[in-house]
């Protein structure tokens, strides 16, 4: 049970304050701190089942009665404000008494069936009861027993969700669950129904509980009523123990902790490690059930190398030296800038930082990047994009913030962890929330204004709203000069209609970035992920210097992987920041002569066989990068591929030498997240099978070649904590960029835009190998609105062949219940169909038609 | 589409007469009761789309006030009172009876749709106990008799 409270400091400077005597110690705390929060912060014991320190206050379970000088009963303290001059009195006879009543009172329906409960051990009513209670029971009477649509007759166990049971025996109505679904996560697939004795928590009739939060349920019931399929019934809690981790599928890197048994070196589940910085105790359900793939029996259990054209296993000497020897081979005959180097920003600061020694070094070529799902980067450093991207973020400054808006994202899918954050700061804050986006995504519930633009027009709205605040004078004259001759077209209006969006929701928008106090402005992976992200990311740096957003608040765009911003700061691009790249030059001892590629270009080189050989860390480009034929077209041509994963993937069918991974939870490791903060993840388990932490594999190749990396493990974790501390914010200039706009859609057959993005419940190509996720998403699937399915004459489940100019994929018909105009969405990663051959990496918006396959 | 446009309409016009759309849950709930004569998921389903409430709110609220009925029952709704005056004074052997001579249990509807028999707490006629009430009007004072000359009435007008 949690029993620290955490105040935000700012506003605790600010706020009046109340004075109060609990158990004899006087204490101060802010105006509005309830009696239990005060008495938690002191560090005194006040039993509760139905307070959550992240939720609003229901009084439903009586448990965390006290005793208030002067109140003729009992008080319910997690719903009583202190007041000045309070005398609490937390354990007094009356207090004790009470806490005995509600102990009886709450056991008078419950079945008492802890030795078959899969909770024992870690269950508030168990310890609570044990602590407060009687020891026998008055009752002698047949209990309440739930048995509609058990699956399971001893133990009246239903199934609501395609992770979780649901024992309604031992609930104890406390609604942590329907509350936490409902305000913190804005999800609406659980409910409680009927009234009094047979009251119910169960799934929307006809429903799944499915959300992408689903697993928080399990964690803050209280009992045994709500439990996980992935946990109940393998191991006793007791008989585990726990590594402090973080979650390698999110950028925000949300804490957690993998429950594990040593002597069977296994996983057993992974619950939060609440840190208000960063996720409040809430992970999604990635991070808690992603872990399993850790477990999978078809990892990659040795090294193989292809010979004769069939890959077969090899030991790790024979490959190791295998490399080593052609790489080499390669360097002389055709020069060290043949090598190009892949890697994915998953993996942790000394693996990146590793890598990139070994690419800028031992190899000497500038030819690495961490960007697999870009496409078209930008060849040079300086670019409004780049200065977006290095920007500072905060998550908790989200919770501040009055104004935010989400540009570009499907924060949901993305972004799981800020998103709840910004429904945070709505509920409980009343913050402005602004979604813009070129599909209508999840979020639109909490929003003042939702904007759904024309895909492509991206950074015409952005001009929008600047020339709408110029036009309405809301802003400074002096700070917008210059502004309208360098931005197209000339008016609100105009831009408003180039992109379909409503001016009056221009304007609104325009309004509350003027008048917010503290503004946070989020760009996403739809801006990211775009080959014009440049004049999009001009148009947003022109936005922020007009509203001065940075002087008030944050504008970031997001990072995207659980290492994306660690590999930048570690310089794993080809143009970092120029202090990362000065103390990497010095470090290196030099910096590589030959012209720096990004993802794209290596790929053109190795068409042009410029680049020969290749290698891949941890990556799945033929499954990730956005153009597939052109990444299997390219991979295909080198002379040489290696490939590091912990599965047999489509690019490993490719390679000459596989290396098997091992996964985050086998090896120690630190990561950046989005914020710039560096966390550590402990290991749980040794490696499995024979593979082996990125790091390793590098170092020994490097050996390999004899040119080792590093003197001492010493002196590599000094270089990345120097390199990390290079300043690797770059400034905004001091002027507005010049933003054109080139409209011009060619007719074509095809007129469906297209979104490649993520399925909530994945992330990445591994999360695929997690049966525990499986069941909730196992293959891709083509998102439509219910006019478009209408349209095209389709139901949910139909197969349909999605078609665009480049290549094809049969996947079933999702009805979207928020999409509502034609764009679609398909999820990427799944090896069911490859979606990204439907993209072609020059276009800007990919376009496609979509028909029904006939059964 | 269960509900009427007409409905539907109504039901959109309580909308607007709240600060918080979650307010019009049960004018809503009325109104299509009063429409369909029971409530279902799918109702919800539409309450849901109409109102842009989520349906789970809206099915809890259902469920919570056991009065709206949840399955499609007769034309006739018998509410016995079981309650304590009405008890002394025989409302048991009374619904006995009723079962007796519509030839269902309690919480059944007769095969014709005609009647639902259930019986419910006090209805606040206590001084003219034994009662029960039938759609909207109260019948008191009961007898054997009493009852078997309203079925008859009931059975006329039908
Ligand atoms: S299922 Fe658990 S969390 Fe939900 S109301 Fe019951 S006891 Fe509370
Ligand atoms: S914790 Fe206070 S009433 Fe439940």
């Amino acid at each position: 049970m949690a029993t620290e409270t955490k105040k935000d400091t700012r506003t605790a400077q600010q706020a009046p304050t109340v004075t109060l005597t609990i158990d004899g110690q006087e204490v101060t705390v802010p105006k509005g701190t309830t009696v239990l929060e005060a008495a938690l912060g002191m560090g005194i014991h006040v039993p509760t089942f139905c307070w959550h320190p992240k939720l609003k206050s229901v009084g439903a379970c009586r448990m965390c009665y006290v005793e208030i000088e002067k109140m003729p009963k009992l008080a319910v303290s997690c719903a009583t404000e202190a007041m000045d001059g309070m005398v609490v009195h937390t354990d007094s006879d009356l207090v004790k008494r009470g806490r005995k009543a509600v102990i009886e009172f709450i056991l008078a329906n419950h079945p008492l069936d802890c030795p078959t409960c899969d909770k024992g051990g870690e269950c508030d009513l168990q310890d609570l009861t044990f602590k407060h209670g009687f020891d026998d029971s008055r009752y002698d009477f047949l209990k309440m027993r739930f048995t509609e649509g058990a699956v399971h007759t001893t133990f009246d166990d239903v199934r609501i969700g395609p992770e979780i049971i649901l024992n309604r025996n031992r609930c104890i109505l406390c609604y942590k669950c329907v509350r936490a679904n409902k305000e913190a996560f804005g999800e609406y697939d659980l409910g409680a129904f009927e009234r009094g004795n047979i009251t119910e928590i169960n799934a929307a009739p006809g429903r799944e509980v499915s959300n992408p939060f689903s697993g928080n349920l399990v964690e803050i019931c209280p009992v045994g009523a709500l439990t996980n399929t992935d946990w109940r019934y393998k191991i006793r809690v007791w008989l585990t123990k726990q590594a402090r981790s973080i979650c390698p599928f999110t950028s925000s890197g949300t804490n957690t902790l993998l429950w594990k048994e040593d002597h069977q070196q296994k996983i057993f589940r992974c619950t939060s490690r609440r840190n208000d910085d960063i996720d409040d105790g809430w992970i999604a359900d990635v991070t808690r059930y992603g872990w399993s793939y850790v477990m999978a029996e078809d990892r990659l259990q040795t090294p193989l190398v292809k010979k004769e054209g069939k890959q077969v296993p090899v030991s790790w000497e024979e490959a190791i030296d295998l490399v080593a020897r052609r790489l080499t081979e390669i360097d002389d005959t055709k020069g060290n800038v043949c090598i190009g180097g892949l890697i994915n920003p998953q993996l942790d600061n000394e693996s990146l930082h590793a890598f990139n020694k070994f690419m800028r070094v031992t190899i000497g070529a500038n030819n690495v990047d961490h960007r697999l799902d870009y496409p078209m980067l930008p060849a040079q450093g300086d670019t409004a994009y780049s200065i977006l991207s290095s920007q500072p973020f905060s998550i908790a400054d989200i919770d501040t913030s009055d104004v935010i808006v989400s540009f570009g994202s499907d924060m949901l899918k993305e972004h799981p962890n800020e998103y709840l954050r910004m429904r945070k700061a709505y509920m409980f804050r009343q913050a402005k929330v602004f979604t813009i986006n070129p599909y209508a995504v999840k979020n639109a519930d909490i929003a003042s204004v939702d904007v759904v633009y024309a895909p492509g027009t991206d950074e015409i709205v952005v001009n929008a709203i600047c020339l709408a605040a110029i036009e309405e004078k809301l802003v400074d004259a002096g700070r917008a000069a210059g502004l309208k001759d360098k931005i197209v077209p000339n008016s609100a209006a105009e831009a408003a209609e180039t992109a379909g969006v409503e001016l009056d929701d221009i304007k609104i928008i325009a309004r509350s970035l003027a008048d917010g106090k503290q503004v946070t402005f989020l760009v996403g992976e739809l801006v990211a992920r775009c080959a014009e992200r440049e004049p999009i990311a001009a148009a947003i740096a022109n936005l922020n210097r007009l509203f001065g957003l940075t002087d008030k608040g944050q504008v970031a765009r997001l990072a995207r992987y659980a290492n994306s911003k660690g590999a930048e700061k570690l310089g794993l691009t080809p143009f970092p920041a120029p202090e990362v790249k000065a103390k990497l030059e010095r470090i290196f001892g030099g910096w590589p002569e030959n012209e720096a590629l990004t993802t794209d270009k290596m790929l053109v080189q190795m068409n042009k066989e410029a680049i020969n050989a290749g290698l891949v860390v941890g990556a799945n480009p033929l499954l990730l990068y956005p153009d597939r034929e052109f990444a299997r077209e390219c991979l295909e041509r080198l002379d040489f591929l290696v490939v590091c994963d912990s599965f047999e993937t489509e690019t490993t069918a490719i390679a000459d030498v596989v290396l098997p991974l091992a996964s985050w939870a086998e090896y120690a490791g630190d990561y950046v997240n989005l914020e710039g903060r560096t966390q550590h993840a402990e290991a749980a388990i040794k490696p499995r099978f024979h593979s082996r932490p990125a790091l390793e594999i590098i170092e020994q190749l490097a050996r390999a070649m004899d040119k080792p990396l590093f003197e001492s493990a010493d002196e590599r974790r000094r270089e990345v904590a120097e390199v990390l501390a290079a300043q690797a914010v770059l400034p905004w200039p001091n002027d507005y960029f010049e933003v054109s706009f080139d409209n011009a859609a060619a007719d074509s057959e095809y007129t469906i835009p297209v979104f490649v993005g993520d399925d909530p419940h994945h992330a990445g190509h591994l999360t695929e190998k997690s049966p525990s996720l499986s069941n909730f998403v196992s293959e891709a699937y083509v998102e439509m609105s219910i006019e478009l399915a209408a349209k095209l004459d389709v139901k949910a489940g139909d197969s349909v062949r999605v078609e665009s100019e480049a290549g094809k994929v049969i996947v079933p018909v999702k009805v979207s219940d928020y999409l509502d105009t034609d764009a679609v969405f398909l999820p990427r990663n799944f090896s069911s169909a490859q979606v990204n051959s439907l993209l072609m990496r020059k276009k800007r918006v990919n376009r496609v038609k979509i028909t029904r396959v006939a059964d | 589409m269960i509900l009427t446009e007409e409905s539907v309409k109504a039901i959109k016009e309580k909308v607007k007469l709240y600060p918080q759309r979650k307010s019009a849950i049960l004018p809503a709930l009325t109104i299509a009761y009063r429409q369909v004569g029971h409530l279902s998921d799918e109702i919800y389903q539409e309450i849901s789309r109409a109102t842009r409430i989520p349906y789970v709110e809206i099915a809890e609220a259902a469920t919570f006030y056991t009065m709206f009925p949840k399955a499609p029952r007769g034309k006739y709704l018998i509410q016995v009172c079981h309650n304590i005056s009405c008890a002394l004074l025989g409302a048991d052997s009374l619904i006995g009876y009723l079962e007796e001579k519509l030839g269902i249990k309690k919480g059944e509807t007769t095969p014709d749709n005609l009647f639902t028999l259930i019986s419910v707490e006090c209805l606040g006629s206590c001084a003219t106990a034994p009662m029960m009430q039938i759609n909207n009007d109260f019948y008191e004072n009961l007898t054997r008799a009493k009852v078997d000359e309203i079925l008859e009435e009931l059975k006329a007008k039908a």
